[in-house]
C-alpha cells in the first residue's frame, strides 16, 4: 500500500507545480522597482506610498486595453494628483510595440516596462487587462480581470472611497 | 534485471509535472494574438467561402453547428 501513498502524493506535487498565487484583496502589494517606458527612469510603487494607486497591467496586443486606457486617463484626471495616481505596467515584449501603441491611444500617467513579466507574476495575474486597486498603506482593495467602459463608474466610487481613508501612521 | 512497473509509473508521474511548469501565462499570449496566428487571418474572405460552400454542397447550418442531428436548429 505504501506505493500508492507514494503515488498519490506524486501526483499531488505534479498538480501543484505551476499553480502562482494571486494577490488577493486585504494582502499587501508586491513591490516593485520598474524602468519607465519612455525614460530610463526607475519607478517603484514605493514612491506612490500615501495614495490611492491603480496598477495597471495591459500590453498593446490586447483588445480591451484599446478602450481602457483613454478611459484610465480620463479618470486619472478627475482626482487631484496628490490623492490618486496611476502606475500602467506594460507587459510587452517589444517596448516599440507599445510605445507605437501609446502613440495611438497616449496616456498621462506614467507607464513601466516589465517584458519578462516577472511582476506580472507576483500579482499573480489570471487574465488581461489586470488592475489592482491599492490603498494609501499599499494593501490591494479591488482586484479586477478583464475591462468594460461600464466598470470605471464602480472603480471611481470605490477611489473616492479610498481617498477619505487616511493612511495609517507607520 | 527488469524494473519495477511501479518504480516506472512513480517515475511517469514525476515527470508529469514537467509538463505544468511551463503554461502559456496570461500576460505571454501576444505571438498567440497576432493575426497571422488565426485559423482565418481575413473573416470576410472566411465568410464567403463558407457561403460558396454550403451553397454547392447543399447543406444547412454552420461548419461545425452544435446540435445532435434532430434538424432542430
Amino acid at each position: 500500500m505504501r506505493w500508492r501513498a507514494r503515488l498519490a502524493a506524486a501526483i499531488l506535487a505534479a498538480a501543484a507545480v505551476g499553480t502562482a498565487l494571486a494577490v488577493e484583496p486585504g494582502a499587501p502589494a508586491p513591490a516593485f522597482r520598474l524602468p519607465a517606458l519612455d525614460s530610463h527612469e526607475q519607478v517603484g510603487l514605493a514612491d506612490y506610498r500615501g495614495r490611492v494607486v491603480l496598477v495597471d497591467f495591459w500590453a498593446s496586443w490586447c483588445g480591451p486595453c484599446r478602450q481602457s486606457l483613454p478611459l484610465y486617463d480620463q479618470l486619472r484626471a478627475g482626482f487631484p494628483a496628490t490623492d490618486f495616481a496611476i502606475l500602467a505596467i506594460n507587459l510587452d515584449e517589444e517596448a516599440a510595440d507599445a510605445k507605437a501603441f501609446l502613440r495611438e491611444h497616449p496616456v498621462k500617467y506614467t507607464t513601466l516596462q516589465n517584458p519578462q513579466g516577472d511582476i506580472a507574476k507576483a500579482f499573480g495575474l489570471s487574465g488581461m487587462p489586470s488592475s489592482y486597486l491599492i490603498d494609501r498603506d499599499g494593501i490591494v482593495r479591488q482586484r479586477h480581470v478583464g475591462f468594460e467602459p461600464a466598470d470605471v463608474d464602480a472603480l471611481k466610487r470605490e477611489i473616492t472611497t479610498l481617498i477619505g481613508q487616511p493612511a495609517h501612521a507607520s | 534485471m527488469r524494473p519495477d512497473p511501479r518504480t516506472l509509473l512513480l517515475i511517469a508521474v514525476v515527470l508529469l509535472a514537467g509538463c505544468a511548469t511551463q503554461p502559456v501565462q496570461p500576460w505571454e499570449r501576444g505571438r498567440l494574438a497576432r493575426w497571422d496566428m488565426r485559423w482565418d487571418p481575413d473573416p470576410l474572405q472566411a465568410a464567403m467561402t463558407q457561403h460558396t460552400y454550403f451553397s454547392k454542397e447543399g447543406t444547412a447550418g454552420e461548419i461545425g453547428a452544435a446540435g445532435g442531428g434532430c434538424g432542430c436548429n
